[in-house]
C-alpha cells in the first residue's frame, strides 16, 4: 500500500524538456522539407506566368519599363531597393536594373506594352510603333498589332513547314548521299524549297520603342512570341501559362541552356532510366534467388549477404569510376579497336555515351534489387516451398509456379526504388557519358535506331549545367527551379509507388503467415 | 489429360535435366553477378597500385608527397592540392590529398552535427510519443525526404540558401539560438494550458501543431536579429567575425555544405533509428512505465540503452552517406582545397575532386591514378563503416529476439 501511495505522489505531470525538443525536431524536419518543396513549387511554376510589366518613373525622369522580380534592403540599411527584368540585352548590355525605391517617382502598368520573345537575346519590351513589310508598306496603331498577328501565325506555320523538310527530306537524303546514293536531284529541289522558306521568313520588321524613348528596329522572324501582358485578363494569363509548362516539357533548350525547355533532358533521362531497369532487373533478381534459394546457407553466404547490403552504401561516384576505368575506357576502348577501327583515334564507344551510363546505373542499382527481392523471399513461408517439392514438383517448378509469383511486388519494389534512386543520380553521369548539350536525341529514324554510343542529355545535369555553368545565372534560375521541380515530382511518384506497393505487399503476406 | 497419368521415364529425366541446368545457370549468374559487384573493390585497387611501385618507366609517386607537408620558402608551403598545374612540370608535384581528406571529413562532421540531434530526436518522438495514425504517415513521408536528389539540394543550397544567409547572418544566427527556448517555452506553455485544450492539442500529434509555433519563433528571431546584431555584435556580425575571431566568410561554406548534407542524411538516420527504437521489446518499456517511470525517463533509461547498438549503426550510416556525397559538396562548398578550422570557410572533397578532375584526366595518367586513390580511399571508409553497422545491427536483432523471448 505505502509502496503504490509513493510512487503516485511521485508520478510525474509532464514529461520534462526533452519530449518537447524531440516533437521540436520532427516539426523542424517537416518544416524544411515543405520549405524546400514549396519554394521549387512557387518559383518554378511561377516562371510561366506573365507577370505584369511596370512602367517605372524615376526622380530624375528616366524611365524604365520590366518586371519586377523581387524588393531587398539595401546594404547600408538606408531603404530598400528592387531588381527588375527590363529585357532589352542586346540595346542595354544587360537585362536586370537595380532601382532604389526611394529614387522611383511613379509606377503604372499601361496595358500597350509589349512583350517579344525572341530567338537570341532574350526578351524585348516595349511600345509598338509600326510594322513594315518586306514591300515597305508602313502600318501603325491597332492595325499594326492585327497585321503583327497575322503575320506571327505565318511565321510559326512556315517554320514547321521547313522544320518538317529539313527533318523528313533533306537530313535522309543527305545521309543518303554520304553512302553513295543518287539523289542529288531531288536534294537540289528540296534545298530550294527551303531556301524559299526561309527568304518568306526573312521578310519585314517591327519598330519597337522602349520605354527610354529609343526607336529599335526588330526583325520579324527573330520573334517567337508576341504578349501584351497588362492587357491581359486573369483568364488568358491562365491560358499561357498552360502554353508556357507545355514548352517548357516539350521543346530544346536555348540560348546556352538558360532559356526554352527541358523536352532532350527529360527522353535522355527516361531513356537511359528505361535501359537501366531492363538491366539491372534480370541480374538483381538471379543473384537473389541464388542467395536466397540456391546458395548454401553458411558463413559465406552470410558474408556475400553484408558486402551486398553494404554496396548499397557505397558513394555513387566510386561506380562512376568503375563506370569510366572499366566501361569506358577498358570495354569500350577495345570494342574501338576491334570494330570501330576506321573512326579512330576519334572515339565511338571508347567515350561516356548511353550504354555506358545505363550499365553503371545499373551496378550503382543492383545492391538495391538484390536486397529487396531477397526480403521477399525471405517472407515467404517454407511451408510454401515444401508443399510444391512434397507435390512433386522439381525445384526449378516450385521457384518459377510458386515462390517467384509471390515475390513478384518484392521485385517491383526493387526496381522502382531503383529507378527513383538512377533517375536522382549525377555524380556518377558526369564520368560516364552524360552531356551539356545534345544536339541529337539517342533515337532516330536510322538505323539501328537506338545510339547507344551517344551521349545524351539528363535532368539532374541539366539542372547543375544551367546553374553553375551558363553565363546569366540570374535568368536561368526559374528554368533550374522548373527543372529541379520536374525532377522532384518524378521520384515522388516513383517513390510513392514503391511505398504503396510494399504495403500492399506486408498486408498480403501477413495473411499468409499467420497460422 | 496428360498429368493424371503416371509420369514416362523419359519426361522425368527431361524435367530433372532441366532442374539440373537451371539450378547450374542461376548458380553461375549469381556468382557472376556479384563477382562483378565486388570487382570494384579489386579493380581499384589493382588500378592504384602502378601509382607508387612500377617495374619500368612509367612515373611515380612517392607515398610521403601525399600525406606531408611541402617543404618550400613561399606560400605554397604546407598541404596542397594542385595536380594539373603541377604534374609532369619541372615543380615539386602538389598532390597532397590531406586537405580533400580534411574537406571530406569536415563536410560529414558539420552534417551529422547537424543532422544525428534532428533524426534521433525525432526518431525517439515517432517511437516513443507519436500517436500510431500520424506516425503511419510521417515515416513514409520522411522516407521519401531521403529520396530527394542531391542535385536539387546542392542546388538550392548553393544559389538560394548561401546568397541569403551572405546577407542575414545575423538572421540565421538569432533564428538558431532561438529555436531550443522557443521550444521550451512551448512546452512551459502547454503545462499550463487549461486539460481541455491541453486534450485537443496531444503531445502525440506535437510534431504537427508545433508548426504553426515554428513559424512564430522564426518570425520573432526575424523581428529580434537587428537587435541582437547591434546589442551583441556592434552592429555588423560580419565586421565582428573578422575582427574578432579572425574569421572571414566565403559564400559557400562549410556550415551551408553541413546544413545541406544534414538535410538530406537526416532522413537515412531517423530511418534507421526509429527502427531500432520501435524495435526494443514493449515488454521492457511497459514494464519501466509501470514502475512510474514518465515515458521520457524510459526512453533515456530503458529503451535507448537497449537499443544503442542500432542507434549507433544508423549514426555509422549517416556518416557513410555523407562522407560519399557528391552533388551537394560540389554546389555548396566552393571547392577551394584548404584545411582550415573556420567554419565558414569553403572546402573540397575527395568525391567532388573526382567528380570536378577525373573527365580532364585523360585515362593511365598519375592524375587519372590520383584521383583513382582517393575513389579507393572512398570505397574502403563507406564499406568498412557500413560493415560494422551491419554487424552491430544483426547482433541487435538477435538480442532483442533474447529479450522479447517467445512473445
Amino acid at each position: 500500500m505505502r509502496l503504490a501511495k509513493r510512487s503516485r505522489a511521485r508520478l510525474p505531470r509532464g514529461e520534462g524538456a526533452g519530449a518537447w525538443l524531440a516533437a521540436g525536431s520532427v516539426a523542424l524536419s517537416l518544416l524544411a522539407l515543405l520549405a524546400l518543396l514549396s519554394l521549387l513549387a512557387i518559383r518554378g511554376l511561377g516562371h510561366f506566368w506573365p507577370a505584369s510589366i511596370a512602367l517605372v518613373a524615376l526622380d530624375d525622369g528616366r524611365q524604365l519599363a520590366g518586371e519586377q522580380v523581387r524588393e531587398v534592403p539595401l546594404p547600408d540599411g538606408t531603404g530598400r531597393e528592387r531588381l527588375y527584368r527590363i529585357g532589352n540585352r542586346d540595346l542595354d548590355g544587360t537585362r536586370w536594373a537595380w532601382v532604389p525605391v526611394s529614387a522611383i517617382a511613379a509606377v503604372s502598368h499601361p496595358p500597350e506594352l509589349m512583350v517579344l520573345e525572341r530567338h537570341r537575346w532574350g526578351e524585348a519590351i516595349g511600345r509598338l510603333v509600326a510594322v513594315e513589310s518586306e514591300t515597305g508598306e508602313r502600318l501603325e496603331g491597332q492595325a499594326a498589332r492585327a497585321v503583327l498577328e497575322n503575320r506571327m501565325t505565318e511565321l510559326a506555320s512556315l517554320r514547321q513547314a521547313r522544320d518538317t523538310l529539313r527533318d523528313e527530306v533533306v537530313l535522309p537524303r543527305v545521309q543518303a548521299l554520304q553512302e553513295g546514293g543518287d539523289v542529288e536531284r531531288e536534294l537540289a529541289t528540296a534545298n530550294a524549297r527551303l531556301r524559299e522558306l526561309q527568304a518568306a521568313m526573312q521578310a519585314g520588321h517591327l519598330t519597337l520603342e522602349t520605354a527610354s524613348g529609343e526607336r529599335w528596329q526588330v526583325p520579324l522572324d527573330q520573334i517567337l512570341r508576341v504578349r501584351y501582358p497588362n492587357a491581359m485578363s486573369p483568364l488568358d494569363k491562365l491560358v499561357v501559362w498552360g502554353e508556357g509548362v507545355w514548352r517548357f516539357l516539350s521543346e530544346g533548350p536555348r540560348a546556352a541552356n538558360t532559356a526554352g525547355g527541358v523536352w532532350p533532358a527529360i527522353f535522355g533521362t527516361v531513356l537511359m532510366v528505361m535501359l537501366m531497369s531492363i538491366l539491372v532487373t534480370p541480374f538483381g533478381v538471379l543473384a537473389a534467388i541464388y542467395l536466397n534459394e540456391v546458395a548454401h546457407q553458411g558463413r559465406l553466404t552470410r558474408l556475400v549477404r553484408i558486402a551486398v547490403r553494404n554496396l548499397a552504401g557505397v558513394p555513387s561516384i566510386v561506380y562512376g569510376v568503375f563506370g569510366l576505368g572499366v566501361f569506358v575506357y577498358g570495354i569500350g576502348g577495345s570494342l574501338d579497336e576491334w570494330f570501330f577501327d576506321a573512326a579512330l583515334p576519334s572515339p565511338t564507344f571508347g567515350t561516356g555515351g548511353l550504354l555506358w551510363a545505363s550499365l553503371t546505373l545499373a551496378l550503382l542499382t543492383l545492391p538495391v534489387v538484390i536486397v529487396a527481392t531477397e526480403e521477399g523471399l525471405a517472407r515467404i513461408p517454407d511451408q510454401q516451398r515444401e508443399g510444391a517439392l512434397a507435390l512433386g514438383a522439381t525445384r526449378l517448378e516450385m521457384l518459377t509456379r510458386v515462390v517467384l509469383p509471390m515475390a513478384t511486388p518484392a521485385m517491383l519494389t526493387g526496381v522502382i526504388l531503383a529507378v527513383a534512386r538512377a533517375a536522382g543520380e549525377v555524380a556518377p553521369l558526369m564520368l560516364v557519358g552524360v552531356a551539356k548539350l545534345a544536339p541529337q536525341v539517342p533515337v532516330d529514324a536510322d538505323f539501328p535506331f537506338l545510339h547507344l554510343e551517344r551521349k545524351f542529355m539528363h535532368l539532374g545535369y541539366h539542372i547543375f549545367d544551367a546553374a553553375f555553368h551558363g553565363g546569366d545565372v540570374q535568368a536561368a534560375m526559374p528554368l533550374v527551379y522548373a527543372t529541379a521541380l520536374l525532377l522532384v515530382l518524378v521520384i515522388l511518384v516513383l517513390n510513392l509507388t514503391a511505398i504503396f506497393l510494399r504495403h500492399h505487399l506486408s498486408t498480403r503476406h501477413g495473411a499468409l503467415s499467420r497460422r | 489429360m496428360p498429368d493424371s497419368l503416371p509420369p514416362s521415364p523419359v519426361r522425368r529425366r527431361l524435367r530433372q535435366g532441366r532442374d539440373r541446368l537451371a539450378t547450374v545457370l542461376v548458380t553461375a549468374g549469381g556468382i557472376g553477378v556479384i563477382a562483378a559487384l565486388l570487382a570494384i573493390g579489386v579493380f581499384l585497387a589493382v588500378e592504384v597500385v602502378p601509382l607508387f611501385w612500377s617495374g619500368g618507366d612509367t612515373q611515380t609517386v612517392s607515398p610521403r608527397a601525399l600525406w606531408s607537408p611541402l617543404q618550400a620558402e613561399d606560400d605554397l608551403a604546407g598541404y596542397r592540392w594542385d595536380p594539373t598545374a603541377t604534374l609532369g612540370t619541372e615543380e615539386p608535384a602538389r598532390v597532397s590529398l590531406l586537405p580533400l581528406a580534411w574537406g571530406t571529413l569536415e563536410a560529414a562532421a558539420w552534417a551529422l552535427l547537424i543532422a544525428v540531434p534532428l533524426a534521433l530526436g525525432a526518431a525517439a518522438h515517432s517511437a516513443l510519443f507519436m500517436s500510431p495514425r500520424l506516425r503511419s504517415r510521417l515515416k513514409p513521408t520522411l522516407e521519401l525526404m531521403e529520396a530527394l536528389p542531391g542535385v536539387v539540394i546542392g542546388f538550392v543550397a548553393g544559389l538560394v540558401l548561401a546568397p541569403w544567409l551572405e546577407r542575414h547572418l545575423a538572421d540565421g544566427l538569432a533564428m538558431l539560438v532561438l529555436l531550443v527556448p522557443g521550444l521550451l517555452l512551448a512546452g512551459a506553455l502547454w503545462s499550463r494550458l487549461p486539460p481541455r485544450l491541453q486534450q485537443a492539442l496531444p503531445l502525440g500529434w506535437a510534431g504537427l501543431w508545433l508548426l504553426p509555433w515554428l513559424l512564430l519563433v522564426l518570425a520573432v528571431a526575424l523581428w529580434l536579429s537587428p537587435w541582437l546584431e547591434a546589442w551583441a555584435f556592434g552592429g555588423d556580425l560580419r565586421q565582428w567575425l573578422e575582427v574578432r575571431l579572425g574569421l572571414d566568410l566565403a559564400v559557400r561554406n562549410a556550415i551551408i555544405v553541413g546544413m545541406a548534407m544534414g538535410f538530406a542524411v537526416m532522413p537515412s538516420v531517423y530511418s534507421l533509428a526509429e527502427d531500432a527504437l520501435s524495435g526494443v521489446p514493449r515488454s521492457l518499456s511497459e514494464g519501466a512505465q509501470a514502475l512510474g517511470a514518465s515515458r521520457w525517463q524510459t526512453l533515456w533509461r530503458v529503451v535507448l540503452p537497449a537499443a544503442s547498438p542500432g542507434v549507433f549503426a544508423a549514426v555509422m550510416i549517416g556518416a557513410g552517406r555523407a562522407v560519399g556525397e557528391t552533388m551537394i559538396v560540389l554546389m555548396a562548398s566552393g571547392n577551394a582545397a584548404l584545411m582550415t578550422w573556420n567554419p565558414l570557410d569553403g572546402l573540397r572533397s575527395l568525391a567532388a575532386t573526382i567528380a570536378i578532375e577525373l573527365p580532364e584526366a585523360g585515362p593511365d595518367g598519375l592524375h587519372y591514378r590520383l584521383l583513382l586513390l582517393a575513389a579507393l580511399l572512398l570505397f574502403l571508409f563507406t564499406f568498412l563503416v557500413n560493415t560494422l553497422a551491419e554487424l552491430v545491427r544483426t547482433r541487435l536483432t538477435r538480442r532483442y529476439r533474447r529479450l522479447g523471448g517467445v512473445a
